[in-house]
């Protein structure tokens, strides 16, 4: 495979590309559904293919195929090489790939129990079991659903610098949704887990919990109210500083958004945009975390990303050609969802650092306001420097007090805004959910965490 | 050349022999040519060949189901194996009745164009460029990013009670988005185009879209919390709509109870103006097919009728557990199938019926109210409740469209909110699987930072 990765490199030169590189990829996942005691769906997908791109001057060309003969690959080849050469003859920007240290490196990611060897019979039990923990909880779970996958992939990463690498990725993930009725009134409850190495992950008593810890929010739930509308200071759990780190900052922060000024933080580097207490991080290398990865996607070293330190925006994540046009280093945030995405910045583990306010004295001192507890989703609009995410619980904070819980709150922010209305940090720091990112039609695993964090002037927006 | 149709049949042969009650196998061979722009140049040029095999298999109920790229003999073979034997690990199901027959029907116009399986990628990089330089017309815009991606895919379909299908679909879609400033002030535009023909003329219409939006926002306004009326555009109608009815009157949804409209069938939940219909018969609907992905023909159902809800979305699965026809809501996918994924409902193309209101009447009878033009949430389809953030909305001051509303968000539940609309448009466009014209909401909860 190496062999022919380098003889496919050298073709895509000698066809006239100033930079090329490719992915061949050979993956198989597992897939279990079960719904209301039920198998809904058993799968495994087979992934074969490779994935070229070919730089000219200042434009790409990329295809891919899924046949791996010499024939095909060469093919493919020639069409990155045409691709980039049609869009160079109309591009205006003009830059190059500048040079970067070649990495011959194999990884297999560690594991003591490999998912592909554990028998499909012995994952469906684990599933069977997680929603059979979901119905036997209480009576008022009306429906469930439980869900497990599983990922090996093997891949081969080689460029004309002469890098030339195998990595072979590990990847489970597990998740629950619980709906619970009572009295005409529905309600929703999920958890998840996910983790790079092997299938000892969903040993762990974490992982059995799982059904119970949906069913226990689906059934609080029930009793929760619709959150009031308008403009609240906000204690946000570890799981929501997460969201915030991520949609808030996280994908401003990506180099292409900011060449393509389509980042609020354009031209904010050096510059104070949150409160000095704010140090926000991107770190892929934190073994055993669902955003792991050593080598990004164009066979790159991966690195701790400091983005912000003490307030102050300090860095950026970049992939080969980001840092070729900004006059930096590489620092391996390029990722592709598969041999047929083309490789772009994303993140990893993304997280605000804590702090040294206890979690009882930040909620002791809120006046009026709301705890946030859970993140179903968010969004961002980087050029429009809006996000939003939405929150699984919400709970009423009165002169520090707990109370009312409500149900399906969304928060709103300004990105230039949020974290300098950030008035405390907690000492709880933990890495929270484990998920998937979006963009440009690809996913990413990744991981979100922080401490509890107050915040004030978020806008919330509810029924009531 | 492989024959796809052949290999579909064989492919089910071959499950059957190994022990499977049911069968449907599903070949694709795809391709897809796209063109970026970033910041106005012309960035990339990408084309994909993505071939592949999907193999369903059922025994006494319980399904498996496995893929592969390519059409290779062998790991076709392997896909036919794993199904089976996960098919063999499952549960039984007693629920599940059986795949569709062959029925006659099902012949859409209108779903693969020969010009785009022809266009070449300087074309489409031509394509790309002169949207991006519409987006771009006006010295405030700093920035245009947008893409044109064409697709095309011929897919064979065949199963175990002797269904074999083909057919062939195409795609085309544009997005733009602009980028202006002006002193402090930033702001982007956004609009797009899906559609399977190709239309030059879109790309005019898009890259202006986008270009007059982002400039509309750069006049920036707070407002406070209340309860206004809100104009919502085709596009944020579109987005709620495809998740509210598309995903609300899925059938697996209601018979597992988890839906905010199960048992709602025949009782009002929108306004008497309201009738919404699942067509997949559209000439160059993005969401168009001859037939669905298990072979069922492609038909139009009526969901929503004056208000009333009238019908749920089958596939054969839950139409075999209510007793009724499937409504060919079996999806492989969206515009174009996926061999990657397993069959589930999903819309066609939901249709809002249009009204007689022109967007600018709306906005003209509106004294102080908010037009909602973009927004990215869904509601929460078990409990029927709707808050998100108003990504693109403008202030409405006495019949006048104002400047673009910060940091707000708005909150109503989903029936309410339909059965509040009180004027509906005449001018549909396709928004997110939906062609929709703009509506006005009576009320709903502005959460605002002023």
């Amino acid at each position: 495979m190496e062999d022919l990765a380098e003889g496919i490199i050298k073709h895509a030169q000698k066809l006239g590309a100033e930079f090329a590189d490719l992915r061949i990829e050979n993956a198989s996942g597992t897939t279990i559904v079960v719904m209301d005691g039920r198998t809904k769906a058993m799968t495994t997908s087979v992934e074969t293919g490779c994935g070229i791109r070919a730089f000219v001057g200042g434009a790409w060309g990329f295809a891919s195929t899924n046949t791996l003969t010499r024939t095909s690959l060469r093919q493919a080849t020639e069409a990155a090489v045409d691709l980039a050469k049609a869009a160079k003859a109309k591009a205006k920007l003009e830059f190059e790939i500048v040079h970067a240290k070649p990495v011959r490196r194999k990884e297999v990611y560690r594991c003591r129990e490999r998912a592909a060897d554990v028998a499909i019979e012995d994952k469906l039990a684990y599933v069977l079991g997680l929603d059979k923990s979901m119905k036997a909880l209480d009576q008022r779970i009306s429906s469930t659903s439980a869900r497990y996958d599983d990922l090996e992939a093997d891949r081969v990463v080689a460029n004309s610098f002469g890098t030339l690498s195998r990595i072979t990725e590990r990847w489970l993930i597990s998740a629950c949704s619980a709906w619970a009725r009572s009295e005409g009134v529905a309600q929703r409850g999920h958890a998840s887990l996910g983790n790079v190495g092997g299938y000892e992950l969903m040993r762990r008593e974490s992982a059995e919990r799982l059904g119970v810890e949906a069913a226990e929010q689906a059934i609080r739930l029930l009793d929760s109210k619709p959150v009031p509308a308008g403009k609240f200071t906000c204690i946000l759990d570890n799981k929501m500083t997460g969201m915030l780190a991520h949609e808030a900052f996280g994908h401003a922060c990506e180099a292409d958004s900011v060449l393509a000024s389509s980042s609020v933080l354009e031209g904010k580097m050096g510059k104070r945009v949150a409160s000095e207490d704010i140090s926000l991080i991107d770190d892929p290398t934190i073994p055993s975390t669902f955003g792991y990865f050593s080598l990004d996607w164009e066979g790159v070293g991966a690195k701790r990303h400091a983005l912000i330190e003490d307030g102050v925006l300090v860095g950026y994540m970049h992939n080969l050609e980001s840092s070729s046009r900004m006059g930096v280093r590489p620092n391996g945030s390029s990722r592709a969802q598969a041999f047929n995405s083309p490789p772009i910045i994303r993140m990893s583990n993304t997280y605000i650092a804590g702090g040294d306010w206890k979690k009882e004295e930040l909620i002791e001192e809120l006046r009026h306001g709301l705890l946030i507890q859970g993140s179903q989703y968010g969004y961002v609009e980087t050029a429009k420097g809006q996000f939003m995410f939405k929150c699984d619980e919400a709970y009423q904070v009165d002169r520090g007090e707990v109370g009312q819980r409500y149900r399906d709150a969304s928060l709103s922010g300004v990105i230039l805004d949020v974290l300098k209305n950030v008035k405390g940090l907690a000492d709880d720091f933990m890495l929270a959910d484990a998920g998937y990112c979006g963009k440009g039609a690809q996913t990413a695993r990744t991981t979100d965490g922080g401490p509890h964090m107050c915040v004030s002037d978020m806008v919330v927006g509810g029924l009531a | 050349m492989v024959d796809i149709k052949g290999l579909a049949e064989k492919t089910v042969r071959q499950a059957m022999k190994l022990g499977a009650t049911h069968c449907d196998v599903m070949v694709a061979d795809a391709k897809y040519v796209s063109a970026e722009i970033e910041k106005g140049s012309i960035k990339a040029a990408s084309m994909l060949f993505d071939p592949g095999v999907a193999v369903r298999v059922f025994m006494q109920g319980s399904q498996g189901f496995s893929s592969c790229t390519g059409h290779d003999a062998k790991a076709v073979c392997r896909a036919v194996e794993l199904a089976v034997s996960h098919a063999k690990a499952g549960t039984r199901d007693p629920d599940f009745r059986d795949l569709p027959y062959k029925s006659p029907g099902g012949r859409a116009s209108g779903l693969f164009e020969k010009r785009l399986a022809s266009t070449s990628v300087d074309e489409i990089v031509s394509m790309a460029i002169a949207l991006a330089d519409k987006a771009g017309d006006d010295k405030r815009i700093v920035g245009v990013n947008a893409s044109v991606n064409v697709g095309t895919g011929t897919y064979a379909l065949a199963n175990s009670n002797g269904i074999s299908l083909s057919q062939r679909l195409s795609s085309f879609e544009l997005g733009a988005e602009a980028v202006a400033r002006s002193g402090d002030k930033m702001f982007s535009g956004m609009d797009g185009l899906w559609s399977r023909r190709l239309d030059r003329a879109a790309l005019g219409r898009v890259g202006e879209s986008a270009k007059e939006h982002a400039l509309l926002g750069l006049r920036q306004v707070k407002i406070p919390t209340g309860d206004r009326p809100v104009v919502m555009d085709p596009l944020a109608f579109g987005f709620i709509l495809s998740s509210a009815i598309g995903g609300g009157v899925n059938a697996e949804s209601i018979q597992r109870k988890r839906s905010y409209l199960t048992g709602k069938l025949n009782q009002v939940i929108g306004s008497d103006g309201l009738t919404v219909i699942d067509d997949p018969t559209i000439e160059w609907g993005p969401g168009s097919y001859a037939f669905d992905g298990e072979g069922t023909p492609a038909r139009k159902t009526l969901i929503v009728d004056g208000g009333l809800l009238r019908s749920y979305l089958y596939d054969s699965y839950t139409a075999g557990k209510d007793c009724v026809e499937s409504t060919g809501n079996s999806s492989r996918g969206s515009s174009l199938w996926s061999f990657r994924h397993v069959p589930s409902i999903s819309s066609s193309n939901l249709v809002v019926t249009p009204g007689d209101s022109t967007l600018k009447e709306m906005v003209r009878e509106t004294s102080k109210g908010v037009y909602l033009r973009v927004t990215f949430d869904s509601p929460n389809l078990a409990t029927g409740e709707f808050s998100g953030l108003m990504m693109e909305s403008f202030r409405i001051d006495k019949g006048e469209l104002g400047p673009s509303i910060r940091q707000s968000t708005i909150g109503i539940g989903v029936v309410d909110m339909l059965s509040r609309i009180d004027m509906i448009g005449k001018d549909p466009r396709e928004s997110f699987g939906v062609r929709t014209p703009a509506v006005r909401v009576s009320k709903a909860r502005i959460a605002g930072s002023g």
